[in-house]
């Protein structure tokens, strides 16, 4: 069974279409992102998986159960934030998180110190949190959302706000969740250069529609593919002639580095070349140009309707 | 699912954790001294002690002081005529009057429910409103509660809200005047004025006479002022329309009673005391049973517009 399930969901608001026909599924222990440029409807569709927004066709399953059919027992499993983390301005962290756990049976006094040190936000807990600051609130969203062990976390841009620390700490966190606890999680964002450190698969929304849904993992993919790889050298005409010698492989000089467009299997053969030929090699960089391009055409031509 | 007093509980938290929520107590607290004050320093109040042998002799000593001073005392004769009919009704029917204290002074200050009702409409405006203004009405319908159950337990903390000030405003009342007037018994019987005729009864009673018409209101108002909230997601419309209504209810009533259709307003009819022996009808041709016919028809309107409404929003942006 899947964690996530929707099937051929729609939503129109006063006629207008705003999500066409999404189809998409995420497993236990996966990390999904959703990744578009503004308007394109990420936020709209997290509010329908957690049944915010009505459902104007289709339907949205959570473990199992239908969110629109059997709501309370699929949001049970479900924990979010969606868009800006809110919080009770006039309680503390402490009280804040102590107000959800009265509304699920079953969480314990450990669990919220266990979630309260997981976002570490340890010493501010007793603080008024209307004095954070976004980052902090960021952090209080997230232990909320984990207060009850989800089976499915949804987060509407998490790391909006937060400092490259906190960013790398809730990465890292969520890998854990998804590996350690078989949590399947659901990202939105902008950038994919953070996304993609943290998911397994990435799904480009445009207008309302999933225009493409690419694996992200680097071990698993097609050797194949093509690949943009950089690489610093101190000579690079001289490594550029060297590889089009050996392989019959054409590259071009950016800003001082050789760049190719090559398979995983070459990656090697050209590093090999370049060490006989007696190029000092300073750095080999790559980039997966397939999702980069798709997500940079999308964008590039993003009109917002 | 799982517990509705925990989300009743959560509800009340929000409430009165707040500092507005204190701000208010403080002001019912100002008023209920002030009026102990005031009290106290106007001395129309029945403080002699009258004994158990002579209480007889002495009322009537007072009456005869009081025709005596009449012509010096044209400022108070309102107070003092009163006082003799009160008087006389106390020899002739052979009833030892009691003298001023904590009980009668809780009873005069039952207007409070007044107040309460104030209170309670400014609290239910906007304990809808404030979710989606505090933008926590997301984090609020994602638990695993119907949107039904999660507004049924805010009407209930609205409606415990006002409970819970009642008895604030009671106890205190009777603290302050215990302080001014000191005991006088737990349920001292007393000739209380209502409709221009004397009736001799349980303070006690009196009390929850007035709070039970009060009440009446009072959950009308502020189930209005909750159906706004939930409507409009606006406080300040909710808490505006109801004081509104609340404070020239009667004046509007009094100024649309010629024509025939005003008396299905909901303002006609929040006052049923006027139905009491000896009450004036607002509207001619009303009776007890039209008023709650009326009444019941707004309350069920109010609920279904506020369950419906709120049971089907898109929780969008705004
Ligand atoms: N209540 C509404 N009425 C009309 N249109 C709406 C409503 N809510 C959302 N939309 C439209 O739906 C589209 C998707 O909005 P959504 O907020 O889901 O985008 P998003 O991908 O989250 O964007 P962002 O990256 O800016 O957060 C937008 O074009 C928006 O104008
Ligand atoms: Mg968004």
């Amino acid at each position: 069974m899947s964690a996530i399930e929707l099937t051929n969901v729609s939503k129109s608001i006063k006629g207008k279409q705003i999500i066409k026909d999404l189809n998409f599924k995420v497993e236990p222990g996966e990390v999904f992102g959703f990744i578009g440029p503004n308007g394109a409807g990420k936020t709209t569709t997290i509010r329908m998986i957690a049944g915010l927004v009505s459902i104007s066709e289709g339907d949205v399953t959570v473990m199992g159960h239908s969110i629109t059919k059997e709501f309370s027992k699929a949001i049970r499993h479900v924990g979010a934030i969606v868009e800006n983390p809110e919080v009770y301005p006039f309680l503390t962290g402490m009280q804040n998180l102590k107000y959800y756990r009265r509304m699920i049976p079953g969480i314990t006094k450990a669990r919220i110190d266990e979630v309260v040190s997981l976002v570490g936000l340890e010493k501010a807990i007793n603080q008024k949190a209307g004095r954070y600051s976004l980052g902090m609130r960021q952090r209080l969203g997230i232990a909320q959302a984990l207060l009850h062990k989800p089976s499915v976390l949804i987060l509407d841009e998490p790391t909006n706000g937060l400092d490259p620390a906190g960013i790398r700490e809730i990465r890292q966190y969520i890998r854990a969740l998804a590996k350690n606890e078989n949590v399947a999680v659901i990202i939105s964002s902008h950038f994919l250069a953070e996304i993609e450190l943290m998911c397994d698969r990435i799904g480009i929304v445009k207008n309302g529609a999933l225009i493409d849904v690419q694996s992200v993992d680097d071990t698993t993919t097609d050797t194949t593919e093509l690949r943009q790889v950089s690489i610093e050298v101190d000579q690079p005409e001289v490594a550029l002639e060297s590889v089009k010698a050996a392989h019959q492989i054409d590259g071009d000089i950016v800003d001082g580095l050789v760049r190719f467009e090559i398979n995983k299997d070459t990656i090697p053969l050209i590093i090999q070349t370049l060490v006989e030929k007696d190029l000092l090699i300073y750095k080999v960089e790559t980039s997966k140009t397939r999702l980069e391009d798709k997500f940079f055409d999308v964008i590039g031509e993003n009109v917002i309707e | 699912m799982s517990n509705i007093f925990n989300l009743v509980y959560n509800e009340l938290l929000k409430i009165f954790i707040r500092k507005s929520t204190w701000v208010l107590y403080g002001f019912l607290t100002l008023i209920i001294i002030a009026s102990g004050f005031f009290a106290y320093f106007a001395g129309n109040e029945r403080t002699a002690n009258y004994t158990d042998e002579g209480w007889q002799e002495e009322l009537q000593q007072e009456n005869a002081e009081i025709g005596a001073n009449a012509e010096q005392d044209v400022f108070m004769l309102g107070f003092n005529l009163e006082r003799m009919s009160e008087n006389n009704y106390y020899l002739e029917n052979d009833l030892q009057p009691v003298s001023y204290g904590a009980g009668q002074f809780v009873a005069d200050a039952s207007f409070m429910i007044s107040i309460v009702s104030l209170l309670t409409v400014i609290i239910a405006g906007g304990i809808v409103a404030n979710e989606f203004r505090w933008g926590t009405i997301k984090l609020l319908l994602i638990r695993p509660y119907s949107r039904a159950m999660i507004l049924f337990a805010k009407y209930v903390g609205v409606l415990s809200f006002a409970i819970i000030t009642l008895l604030y405003v009671t106890v205190l009342g009777w603290v302050v005047g215990l302080i001014f007037f000191g005991f006088d018994g737990f349920n001292p019987q007393v000739i209380i004025l209502e409709n221009g005729s004397h009736r001799y009864e349980s303070v006690v009673l009196a009390l929850l006479t007035d709070y039970g018409y009060g009440l009446v209101s009072l959950i009308m108002m502020a189930t209005l002022a909750f159906m706004i909230s939930s409507v409009f997601r606006n406080s300040t419309l909710a808490i505006s329309i109801s004081i509104i209504i609340l404070l020239s209810g009667s004046t509007i009533t009094l100024i649309l009673s010629r024509y025939e259709w005003s008396k299905y307003l909901l303002f006609a009819n929040l006052n049923l005391r006027q139905y009491e022996e000896g009450g004036r009808v607002a509207i001619e041709g009303m009776t007890l049973p039209f008023s709650i016919t009326v009444l019941a028809v707004y309350y069920v309107v109010f609920i279904v517009l506020a369950w419906w409404v709120f049971g089907r929003r898109d929780v969008a942006g705004d």
